[in-house]
């Protein structure tokens, strides 16, 4: 009788603690974010560097993942013959292989720490290269431009200064996977021209992304603690 | 009265200043923390600017919304507005330096320090709104173009806050962009600024 006294005991323990754990489940937490890029090793040929600006909100599905959903403004100069513009707009998954556990465990005194993360994803992109000085005294406009999807996959980590509060630093890499454009100027007669190339292409850049993050709200999961 | 009842004397008139001085004072910097998370602030100010790499130095309007999320950290919005004819010191051809030009970023802030004298970082991204000339070297007037060019601007400085609605606050800018639509090579608009003044605050929630 005892026993069985004690294995009913476990059998009512266990689930107390299961939900202890389940209340400590960061699933369901919304962050709001402003971000800004670098962008590098761009596929043009004689692309520059460029710098962007956008936003992001992140939804956390499990202790180990979280999810990104951003858009990218970005400029680059092609030379200075030309300039190019890109829109991104997708999703990233983010994954936590250490320090996923405890999320909520926090002391009594909050210390900063890192949390990094490997980080894979989509994105439907719009650009569009326009010639530096916009016109051509024959064609008019002097611009082409694509819609395209791309992936992208990288790593990074999250600085929590607070226990709502992260910047976060990544690296990645984008593959367009749509039609390509060149540019061919000819430095001799100072003329720009642009060519379409149908199918896919595997070109594509280097992201360095900072962003500042702030959890707003539970979505699901919510207890009062 | 021989000397000691004297020596006794000045010990504990010298302990009742102590003692009064300490007092009134924690209690002041306890009760009058004005910075706590809910404070809204917001100023307006003038904002000397160089544009170091145009040798360029303007007057921005400067204005700011700043809300205290947690006792360090605080979520800011601001806008940089050229002032009409604000170029100060301007040794760069006018073709080649904006006509117009406005910003607006938005992003956090951390706070250190006690009460009320904080030292302040801001990290914000955003946008530089720009006017350009198109045709910088023809002879008939130009032609001028708008773009939205992506920026950011980082922030240093300190606040005090002497009363229930008011502060002082000076703060030291810097920011980076690239104006692409020009004819001629872009446009870096990577500058640096001070902004200091009168800021106004209130609580929004009533303090526990």
């Amino acid at each position: 009788m005892q026993r069985i006294a004690l294995v009913l005991l476990l059998f009512v323990v266990f689930p107390f603690k299961a939900q202890e754990n389940r209340r400590d489940n960061p699933a369901g937490m919304l962050s709001l974010g402003g971000r800004t890029t670098v962008s590098l090793f761009n596929e043009l040929k004689n692309e520059m560097s460029g710098s962007g600006v956008g936003g992001q909100f992140r939804l956390r599905f499990s202790d180990a993942v979280n999810t990104d959903w951003f858009f990218d403004y970005i400029t680059s100069d092609i030379l200075n013959y030309a300039h190019r513009t890109d829109y991104h707009i997708g999703w990233s998954v983010l994954f936590y292989p250490i320090n996923n556990h405890n999320y909520f465990h926090q002391t009594t005194q909050f210390k900063p720490k890192f949390r990094p993360y490997i980080l894979a994803g989509h994105c439907f992109d719009y650009s569009k290269i326009e010639a530096k000085d916009g016109t051509n005294a024959l064609d008019g406009a002097m611009y082409a431009e694509r819609w395209s999807s791309a992936v992208q996959a990288g790593l990074g980590t999250h600085l929590e200064l607070s226990p709502r509060f992260d910047l976060s630093l990544t690296g990645q890499y984008m593959v367009h996977l749509g039609n390509h454009i060149e540019t061919d100027y000819d430095f001799t007669s100072g003329t720009l021209s642009f060519n379409e190339h149908k199918g896919a292409s595997l070109a594509g850049h280097v992201l360095v992304t900072l962003s500042l993050n702030y959890k707003i709200a539970k979505l699901w999961g919510f207890s009062r603690r | 009265m021989g000397i000691q009842p004297k020596i006794i004397g000045l010990f504990l008139l010298a302990s009742t200043l102590v003692y009064s001085q300490e007092k009134p004072w924690s209690h002041w910097s306890i009760q009058s923390s004005y910075f706590q998370p809910s404070l809204l602030r917001a100023s307006a100010t003038i904002a000397p600017t160089r544009f170091y790499t145009q040798q360029t130095t303007v007057a921005f309007i400067h204005g700011f919304v700043e809300y205290v999320l947690e006792p360090n950290i605080s979520v800011r919005g601001e806008a940089n507005i050229m002032a009409p004819n604000g170029q100060l010191v301007f040794t760069n051809e006018p073709e080649k330096f904006p006509r117009n030009y406005s910003a607006l970023y938005a992003g956090f802030g951390y706070h250190f320090g006690n009460n009320n004298w904080k030292l302040d970082f801001h990290a914000e991204p955003g946008i530089a709104f720009t006017e350009m000339a198109q045709d910088p070297y023809s002879v008939i007037p130009s032609r001028f173009k708008w773009s939205a060019c992506p920026s950011y601007q980082l922030k240093a400085g300190t606040s005090i806050y002497f009363s229930r609605f008011c502060h002082f606050f000076a703060e030291f800018n810097y920011g980076n962009g690239w104006i692409r639509k020009t004819p001629l090579s872009s446009l870096s608009i990577a500058q640096y600024g001070i902004s200091a003044g009168l800021g106004f605050h209130l609580l929004t929630k009533k303090l526990n």
